[in-house]
């Protein structure tokens, strides 16, 4: 486990809740934060003294730091590991789904985006999409944070550019544009949600490449708009309060054009450290559907991981009613 | 030295109109027609 914030110390616990798990070697930077989550979880978890040692012998490395996850990836898959990335940056995304080839060749699996958003998200996604025969658009969209450095990356995202998926290629589009308003599940209700740089596209995109068009967009505040391009004036909080998903997906079966939206609500650390640790707990068990590098949609079959996630307490959601769709086509 | 003045001003007007307008709130919410419920065991396989 390569960094135990509100993220890394949750997967940890959930993976020791979930079994046969060995031991739990865990590597984070702030030594006081390191003692109290080793501390916590016990006997089989232990402090790593650095990331050489946090990824010898191990069967998979959970990467659950900010930003920055392709060398602790590289680290992990020479020591002959495979690799859960928890990372919500384009750029990191992009990074390390271009290890695909490396992972392929050694057998191994790379998750990329194995979190809340992306994760939860693409799971969603793959599994609303097996009610069509063709998947024409998907539509993702998310509000709150986990950990400080969730918040930091929602701050950064506002800035832009958001990258979209359109007929095969890809449209840099301004961050903040595009309001829409997106109804979550309850509690949240309904929020107005904005482009920004967020990684779902990117990921979607190689699951279902014949999509028409893939986009992601994010709650915000008129705060966390107009401060998008200054530093944040204050620091980001510990851990954020309920986060949401919706995640609407266009389709046909036969000539029938029709919408499934799906959703979830929980505390955004919260859900990713279950997903990340069953991610970790499958990719070992070799559950996963492929090698490689790729996210949960293209590598987890949704409906069982949803139903292993829905028994950690971390549970999807249905919008059946008139006008469900959010988006024009 | 009036000119720079206006300037700035026109600048500080015109950037108080673009934020208000950036910021505006939206016409009436659309309410949603229908309701979310939990995705249950035969819908997960």
């Amino acid at each position: 486990m390569v960094g135990a914030g509100a993220v890394g110390a949750r997967a940890a616990r959930q993976l020791l809740f979930l079994g046969e798990t060995e031991r739990v070697a865990i590597l984070d930077s702030h030594r006081g934060r390191l003692e109290a989550v080793v501390a916590s979880l016990g006997p089989p978890a232990t402090a790593a003294a650095d990331l050489r040692d946090a990824v010898r012998e191990a069967d998979v490395v959970i990467i659950a730091t900010p930003a920055g996850h392709r060398g602790a990836a590289e680290a992990a898959i020479d020591a002959g590991a495979s690799v859960v990335s928890v990372s919500d940056d384009v750029d990191d995304v992009r990074a390390l789904l271009g290890m695909d080839a490396e992972a392929r060749e050694r057998n191994r699996h790379i998750v990329v985006g194995a979190g809340f958003a992306p994760g939860l998200s693409c799971l969603l996604a793959a599994h609303a999409a097996r009610s069509f025969e063709e998947v024409v658009e998907i539509h993702v969209a998310k509000v709150g944070t986990g950990g400080p450095a969730c918040a930091r990356q929602h701050h950064v995202a506002l800035q832009g550019p958001a990258v979209e998926s359109a007929n095969g290629t890809w449209q840099r589009r301004r961050g903040q544009s595009g309001r829409a308003l997106i109804w979550f599940p309850d509690p949240i209700g309904g929020v107005d949600c904005y482009r920004a740089a967020l990684p779902e596209p990117v990921i979607l995109a190689e699951a279902f490449p014949n999509a028409a068009r893939i986009t992601a967009r994010v709650g915000a505040n008129r705060r966390d708009r107009l401060t998008a391009h200054l530093p944040m004036l204050r620091r980001p909080h510990p851990e954020g309060t309920l986060g949401a998903l919706r995640v609407e997906v266009r389709g046909r079966q036969g000539q029938v054009q029709a919408d499934r939206v799906l959703g979830a609500v929980d505390r955004p650390a919260v859900a990713a450290g279950a997903v990340a640790a069953m991610a970790a707990r499958w990719a070992a068990d070799g559950r996963l559907t492929r090698t490689g590098a790729a996210g949960l949609a293209s590598l987890a079959d949704p409906g069982p991981f949803l139903a292993a996630l829905a028994d950690r307490g971390v549970k999807a959601a249905i919008f059946e009613g008139a006008g469900a769709s959010a988006h024009q086509a | 030295m009036r000119a720079i003045r206006r300037g700035v001003l026109a600048l500080v007007l015109a950037g108080i109109a673009g934020a208000a307008v950036r910021l505006r709130r939206g016409g009436p919410v659309p309410l949603q027609q229908g309701g979310w419920r939990e995705l249950t065991g035969p819908e997960l396989k």
